[in-house]
C-alpha cells in the first residue's frame, strides 16, 4: 500500500465511521448501575500457604536471603528483607506473569551488538524467573570456587564485598550471567518487597512504609496538603485492612 | 418451611373466602361504567393531543415504565419480580392484539388498572391497582388515550409461570382483595387545602408511595396502621415518610421533599437503589406544583411513634481507630464532618434515613450504589463497592461509627447481618490476606 491508497483508505474508513456512527445513533439514557469492580480490575494477593514455587531449592532460598538481607539488614528502623516477607513477594512474583516476562520483549533483537547501546542498558531475552535461576547458581558456584563455602555461609562482611564487586562489574559470574545486572535484579526486587502493599507478600505489618513514613493507599490527602515539612504521623493504610 | 406451609394455608382459606362472597364490593367494577365497552385499544388511536399528553404524566406519574419496560421494548413487560410467594413477571401493556392489551376495551383497561381485573384473570398485588384505585376517572381517560399511541410490541409473556401453586391460582386474589383492597377512588378532604389533597391523590395513587414505604403483612398486604412508616423490600428499606424527627422526614421541608423527587437529592441524603429508578423513571417528571404538593401532604402527616433508636457503645479507642478507617475510606466524598457533597454523594450528618434499618448501607457498602440520573442533577455518582476490600466485621464497624458520629445515635450494626446480606446479594467476598 503506497501514501495515497492508504490516505484513500483512510479518508472510506473515516466516511463509513461517520456514517454508521449517525444511522447507529441512539440517545445514551442513564447511567450504568453496577459500581462493583470487575474481577480483573483487582490486585491479585500473593497466594498464602504451600511454600516456595519457584525458589524451591533450599540453597536458592538461602542464597536470596543472605543477599537481601545485606541489601536490607535488621537495625533499630525495621525488620530485615527477608523478616519483611520479601522472600516469599519475590517467590510468588516470579511465579506469575512477572516471573515469565509478560510485559517484556523477548524476540530476538534486531541489532543486538548495539542493543545495549540504544536501550540504555543490558536486554536480555531470558524471563526474570530463568535470571534468577541462572543467577544464584551461578552465585554459588563463585562462593564455592573462591571460598570454598556456600555462598550464604560467607560472613557478612565477604557477601558485602562480592555485592559491592558485582554491583561495580568487577565480578564476573561467567559468560552467561551479567552479573552487574543481577545485582540491580535483586536489588530492585528487594526494595519492591519491602515497600509494595502487603497484598502481595512482602512489607509484613507495613514495616516498610513505617520506616520512610509512607502513609499508604488512602483515598484522599486535602486535610494535609498544606500542611508543609511536618511529621504528619499518619498511620499506613494497606489495599486490605488488618495487613 | 413452617412459615411456607402457613401462608399457603392461608392463601387457600383466602382462595375459599373469596369464591363465596363473589359480589362483595372489592370486585365491584361499576365505576369502570363510566369507559367505552365497545372499541379495543388495538382499533383505536386518540387523536386528542391534550389528552395523549396529561396521559403521559399519568403514566409517569403511575411508573408504568419502571416495571413494564425492559430489553423487550417499551411498555414489552418482561421485568422479574422476586416476591415471597414466587417470582412474578411484568406483563406486555402495549396495544398488540395477540400478547399484549390490545384486545381490552377501555372498560376492561380501567378493570385492570383500578381494580386488578385483568383480562387473564385477577392482578396480583405488585402491580399497584391497590393505589391506582384512587386515579380519577378523567385520569383514567386520558391514560388510554396515550397507550393507545404506543408502538404494538409482540411479546409473549407467561406472567405468573414462575409462581409455584397454590400461589399461580390467580383466583385467590379474589379473596386478598375481599381482605385487603379497598375499592374506592380518591375522595378530597374539604378541610384540607387544595395542594394537600392533590399531594394525597399522588402519594396514595399514581405515586404508590406506600407500596414500599409500608410495611407488609404475612400475605402481602400493606399494613394500614403504619402507613408510610417504612417498609422493608427484601435488598433494600423504604425510610419512614412520616414526621418522625429521629428516623422519618421530621424537620424536611416542603421544599426539601420536592427537591428530593425532582433531582433525587435533598442536599442531604440521596436517592439510590430502587428510589433512583423511581426518581429517574417518574418523580423527575412531575411539575414543580405536584412535587411541591407532595411535600406539603408529607410534612403534613403525623409522626410514627418509632422511638429515638439507641445508641451503641463504642469506646474511646474504637472511636478514634474507626475515625481513622473513615477518613482513609470514606471521607473523601462523604466529608471529614460527614457532610457530602451537595445534591451527589449523602451527608451522615443529619441524615435520618441512616439511623434505622441498616439494610441500605449494608447494601450500598457490599454493592456500591448510583444515585439517581435526573435531568437537573444528571451526575449520578457512584458510590464503589467494598466488599473485596472489607470483612463483614469493618463493615459493621464502620457503619455503627457513622451511625453514631456527628450527633447521630443507632443501634450497632452486627456482623452477621452483614454476612448474612453478602450471601442475599451474591456480593464477593474479600481478597485474601496473605499476612494473617
Amino acid at each position: 500500500m503506497n501514501r495515497r491508497e492508504a490516505l484513500f483508505s483512510l479518508g472510506s474508513m473515516a466516511a463509513a465511521g461517520g456514517l454508521a456512527s449517525r444511522a447507529g445513533a441512539v440517545e445514551l439514557r442513564g447511567v450504568p448501575k453496577p459500581t462493583e469492580m470487575s474481577a480483573d480490575h483487582l490486585p491479585t494477593p500473593a497466594r498464602t500457604g504451600g511454600g516456595f514455587r519457584v525458589l524451591t531449592e533450599e540453597t536458592d532460598q538461602k542464597t536470596v536471603k543472605a543477599v537481601f538481607d545485606r541489601l536490607i539488614p535488621a537495625d533499630d528502623f525495621g525488620p530485615s528483607a527477608s523478616e519483611a516477607g520479601c522472600l516469599e513477594f519475590l517467590d510468588d512474583q516470579l511465579s506469575g506473569d512477572y516471573g515469565a516476562g509478560k510485559a517484556l520483549y523477548l524476540q530476538t533483537p534486531l541489532r543486538p551488538e548495539i542493543e545495549e547501546e540504544i536501550m540504555g542498558s543490558p536486554q536480555f531475552l531470558a524471563t526474570p524467573r530463568e535470571r534468577y535461576e541462572t543467577g544464584l547458581k551461578a552465585l554459588e558456584a563463585y562462593a564455592q570456587e573462591n571460598d570454598q563455602a556456600a555462598f550464604h555461609a560467607l560472613s557478612p562482611d565477604r557477601i558485602d564485598e562480592i555485592l559491592t564487586g558485582l554491583e561495580a562489574g568487577e565480578i564476573s559470574l561467567g559468560d552467561d550471567v551479567d552479573g552487574q545486572a543481577f545485582f540491580e535484579l535483586m536489588l530492585q526486587n528487594a526494595r519492591e518487597g519491602y515497600l509494595a502493599d502487603p497484598l502481595y507478600g512482602g512489607n509484613r505489618d507495613m514495616a516498610g512504609w513505617k520506616m520512610i513514613g509512607f502513609p499508604g493507599a488512602r483515598y484522599d490527602y486535602r486535610p494535609y496538603v498544606d500542611r508543609r515539612n511536618e511529621d504528619l504521623g499518619l498511620t499506613p493504610v494497606s489495599l486490605i485492612p488488618n495487613d | 418451611m413452617a412459615k411456607w406451609i402457613k401462608i399457603a394455608g392461608g392463601v387457600v382459606v383466602v382462595a375459599a373466602i373469596g369464591a363465596g362472597g363473589w359480589a362483595w364490593s372489592s370486585l365491584n367494577t361499576s365505576r369502570s361504567n363510566v369507559a367505552d365497552d365497545s372499541v379495543t385499544l388495538a382499533e383505536f388511536t386518540s387523536d386528542d393531543a391534550e389528552a395523549i399528553e396529561r396521559g403521559e404524566y399519568v403514566m409517569r406519574m403511575g411508573d408504568c415504565a419502571a416495571c413494564h419496560t425492559r430489553e423487550d421494548g417499551e411498555f414489552a413487560g418482561g421485568y422479574q419480580i422476586a416476591t415471597p410467594f414466587g417470582t412474578l413477571v411484568s406483563s406486555n401493556i402495549t396495544p398488540d392484539a395477540e400478547t399484549g392489551i390490545g384486545g381490552m376495551t377501555e372498560k376492561d383497561f380501567f378493570n385492570a388498572i383500578r381494580q386488578g381485573i385483568g383480562q387473564h384473570g385477577m392482578l396480583y398485588p405488585a402491580m399497584p391497582y391497590t393505589a391506582y384505585a384512587k386515579f380519577t376517572d378523567e385520569d383514567m381517560h386520558d391514560l388510554w388515550a396515550y397507550m393507545s399511541t404506543v408502538e404494538p410490541i409482540s411479546n409473549d409473556i407467561d406472567e405468573n409461570g414462575g409462581m409455584p401453586f397454590p400461589f399461580n391460582i390467580r383466583l385467590a386474589m379474589a379473596g386478598w382483595d375481599m381482605l385487603f383492597f379497598d375499592n374506592e377512588g380518591f375522595e378530597p378532604v374539604a378541610s384540607e387545602s387544595d395542594d394537600w389533597n392533590r399531594g394525597k391523590y399522588i402519594v396514595d395513587g399514581g405515586g404508590h408511595c406506600a407500596a414500599c414505604h409500608s410495611p407488609r403483612n404475612a400475605l402481602g398486604a400493606e399494613v394500614a396502621s403504619a402507613y408510610l412508616q417504612g417498609g422493608n423490600i427484601g435488598d433494600w428499606y423504604a425510610p419512614d415518610l412520616t414526621q418522625n424527627p429521629h428516623v422519618g422526614l421530621g424537620g424536611s421541608s416542603a421544599e426539601d421533599i420536592a427537591s428530593y423527587l425532582k433531582t433525587g437529592s435533598d442536599g442531604v441524603a440521596v436517592a439510590a437503589g430502587p428510589m433512583a429508578e423511581a426518581v429517574e423513571h417518574s418523580l423527575q417528571y412531575l411539575t414543580d406544583e405536584d412535587a411541591l404538593a407532595v411535600g406539603t401532604y408529607l410534612t403534613a402527616l403525623p409522626a410514627s411513634d418509632t422511638p429515638a433508636p439507641a445508641a451503641a457503645s463504642l469506646g474511646d479507642a474504637d472511636t478514634a481507630r474507626l475515625a481513622d478507617v473513615y477518613e482513609v475510606n470514606c471521607s473523601a466524598c462523604h466529608g471529614l464532618q460527614g457532610e457530602g457533597i451537595k445534591g451527589m454523594v449523602p451527608a451522615f450528618d443529619g441524615n435520618h434515613g441512616l439511623l434505622t434499618d441498616p439494610t441500605n448501607m449494608i447494601h450500598v457498602m457490599l454493592k456500591g450504589a448510583r444515585a439517581a440520573h435526573s435531568h437537573t442533577a444528571e451526575t449520578a455518582a457512584g458510590m464503589p463497592s467494598f466488599a473485596w476490600k472489607m470483612d463483614d466485621e469493618d463493615i459493621a464497624e464502620i457503619l455503627t461509627y457513622v451511625r453514631n458520629s456527628w450527633g447521630n445515635a443507632g443501634e450497632a450494626v452486627s456482623a452477621g447481618k452483614v454476612g448474612e446480606m453478602r450471601e442475599q446479594l451474591g456480593a464477593r467476598e474479600p481478597l485474601s490476606n496473605p499476612g494473617s
